[in-house]
């Protein structure tokens, strides 16, 4: 299978700390990677990396072909926006927007705001109830699956999670796991993840573990 | 929905979220923009309550023409200057004040001399109609003249026993013309000890058909200093001298310049002041919205979608601010006017866009700081909110 994500010997520094040691990565379209380890282990650098929002300092870092190192600024918010979607564990959403609101934002960057689409996106995480709730009325796990609508609104090939459920309970963590392999499988989109929980970990296909910006292990993982 | 129906949306959406500061900044730009209004206004009230008030002194230009002058004397002794009296033709100058652009009422005077009871006398043709609009503090104890009557000097007839309504023999060279007095004149001035007589009669009398020689003109003061509509007129009418007739016109035009020079400056001070504000406020603004613009670059929007939302919020508030500020500044343009002037200032449309620009140029101005920091904030660093 093609790879969407190919990276050989990525580096990230910041003055002299080392956040990232050289990487080589390769990720198969379709797969569900997860990324484990401790804080400042380097994985949410390499996260950063792979969606564009931040430059590697050394290596190569290509991404459906893409070479991510040599986009202009103005290439990056291209490249953000046509193939990526991004999970963020503190959901980040718009609070004087409404749920609605908050995906039809994503829409706004991509192409054109469409009502329909984005009210079709929230009744897939479930919340058709709750379109005209602003973000301070929804629950933890409500605003994860808005922020699961807002990533998958313009069909990315690439979807990123920086521990997306790191701030919710057991139950509302299931649910959001359970409701990103279903749109995986119906998308067939690749994700990546970072996470510290061995659980959510196991929703993926393959784990890799990262200690002080190198990747020490990799395993793949069973099904739940 | 259409991207700029969503950009008007969430512009809305945005400035009531921060309703607290979006009031703060529109008061700050209403009111910056309601004193360049009120202080325009003031100023082209004072402007047409000066130019109003100029025109009960009556003319403020003359036309002469240019006569030969020979300095008469002999060694050291000088007896002045003797010069032939010089005619300029109507046609001329209303042609001069016609390619001139210098717009105003005026009046034709042709200075002549009849023979009243055997004694010569000075007189003056004058198309009465026009001196009544351009001397309004002439007093006529009488009527004024119809065709074939004259009008007399106070002093004149008094002089020659001279009342209303008296019929006289005048003569003109060899001819004599018997014309009745219709009323007699009293304005303080040379006028008094004058004979007035109806232009194209007297022109006829002197053999001078179509000259005159003087023309006075009331200058609209509106239309520039006097010193150079007097300058303009003069190019077109070079057999001719056109000079400021009233001091009392220059030095009002000259006040009126400096009073409009310290409300420029007041007004260039309050906006320098009103610009700073602004420029604090969005650049908190900004700051407080760090993670709210990481959040959108990181959903791929570029440094210019941000600049259009960030811009779109500047424009609003100018916009809105600049219509607020044109009717604030119309009220306190009316007090102003009417508490020191005693004059109205009345609210005129073209202001809107005065208020409006000022508003909106502060509002921008304003922002472009904290629109900079925008372009270079970094989303990794403001979604974890360094």
């Amino acid at each position: 299978m093609a790879a969407i994500i190919e990276t050989s010997g990525l580096t990230r520094s910041y003055g002299d700390i080392c956040a990232l040691k050289p990487l080589d990565l390769c990720v198969p379209e379709g797969e569900w990677l997860t990324v484990m380890g401790h804080s400042g282990s380097g994985k949410s650098t390499l996260l950063n990396l792979l969606g564009g929002l931040d430059r590697p300092s050394g290596g190569s870092i290509h991404v459906r072909g893409t070479d991510l190192a040599t986009l202009s600024e103005d290439g990056l918010a291209r490249f953000r926006r046509d193939c990526v979607g991004i999970i963020f564990q503190q959901h980040h959403l718009i609070p004087y927007l409404t749920a609605l609101e908050n995906v039809m934002m994503s829409q706004y960057f991509h192409s054109v705001p469409d009502e329909a689409e984005a009210r079709h996106a929230l009744e897939r995480v479930g919340l058709g109830h709750r379109l005209k709730n602003r973000p301070g009325e929804l629950s933890g796990g409500e605003q994860q699956r808005v922020c699961i609508a807002r990533a998958i609104i313009n069909s990315p090939r690439l979807l990123l999670g920086d521990e997306p459920t790191g701030n919710l309970d057991h139950k509302s963590t299931t649910m959001v796991m359970e409701l990103l392999r279903e749109l995986r499988d119906e998308e067939r989109f690749s994700i990546v993840m970072v996470t510290h929980n061995q659980e959510v970990a196991a929703w993926g296909d393959r784990t890799i573990h990262m200690d002080d910006g190198c990747l020490v292990r990799e395993e793949r993982t069973k099904s739940c | 929905m259409t991207k700029r129906r969503w950009l008007a949306h969430i512009v809305f959406r945005a400035l009531v979220h921060r309703r607290g500061r979006t009031l703060l900044l529109l008061a700050v730009l209403t009111l910056a923009s309601s004193l360049a209004t009120a202080l325009g206004l003031v100023s082209v009230s004072m402007r047409a309550r000066v130019a109003e008030e100029t025109k009960r002194y009556g003319a403020n230009l003359v036309i002469m023409p240019e006569s030969a002058r020979v300095e008469v004397g002999s060694g050291g002794l000088r007896f002045g200057a003797i010069g032939e009296p010089a005619y300029l033709a109507q046609d001329q100058v209303l042609a001069a004040l016609a390619r001139s652009g210098v717009k105003g009422d005026y009046s034709f005077h042709l200075k002549g001399v009849l023979t009243l009871k055997g004694v010569e006398i000075p007189c003056e043709g004058v198309d009465f109609a026009q001196v009544r609009r351009l001397s309004p503090w002439w007093q006529v104890d009488g009527d004024w003249p119809r065709p074939g009557e004259v009008l007399g000097g106070s002093d004149l007839t008094q002089r020659y026993h001279v009342h209303s309504g008296d019929l006289f023999d005048f003569t003109f060279g060899k001819e004599t013309v018997r014309a009745r007095v219709s009323g007699v004149v009293t304005s303080g001035g040379d006028e008094d000890d004058s004979l007035f007589v109806n232009l194209p009669e007297l022109q006829q009398q002197m053999g001078r058909p179509g000259q005159v020689s003087e023309v006075r003109l009331l200058a609209d003061p509106g239309n520039g200093p006097l010193k150079e509509q007097a300058a303009c007129l003069q190019r077109f009418l070079p057999g001719a001298s056109v000079k400021e007739l009233r001091q009392v016109g220059r030095t009002s035009e000259e006040l009126l310049g400096k009073v409009q020079l310290l409300m420029l400056l007041v007004t260039a001070v309050v906006l320098v002041c009103a610009g700073s504000s602004v420029a604090g406020t969005m650049s908190t603004t900004v700051l407080e919205r760090s993670k709210e613009i990481g959040l959108m670059k990181a959903m791929g929007g570029s440094r210019w979608d941000l600049l259009k939302i960030f811009s779109a919020e500047a424009l609003l508030l100018g916009v809105g601010a600049g219509v607020g500020g044109f009717l604030l500044g119309g009220l306190i343009a009316k007090f102003v006017a009417r508490s020191v002037f005693a004059a109205d200032a009345a609210l005129r449309p073209e202001f809107l866009s005065v208020a409006v620009g000022v508003s909106l140029l502060l509002a921008l101005a304003g922002s472009v700081g904290p629109l900079l920091s925008v372009f270079r904030l970094d989303p990794v660093q403001s979604l974890r909110g360094e």
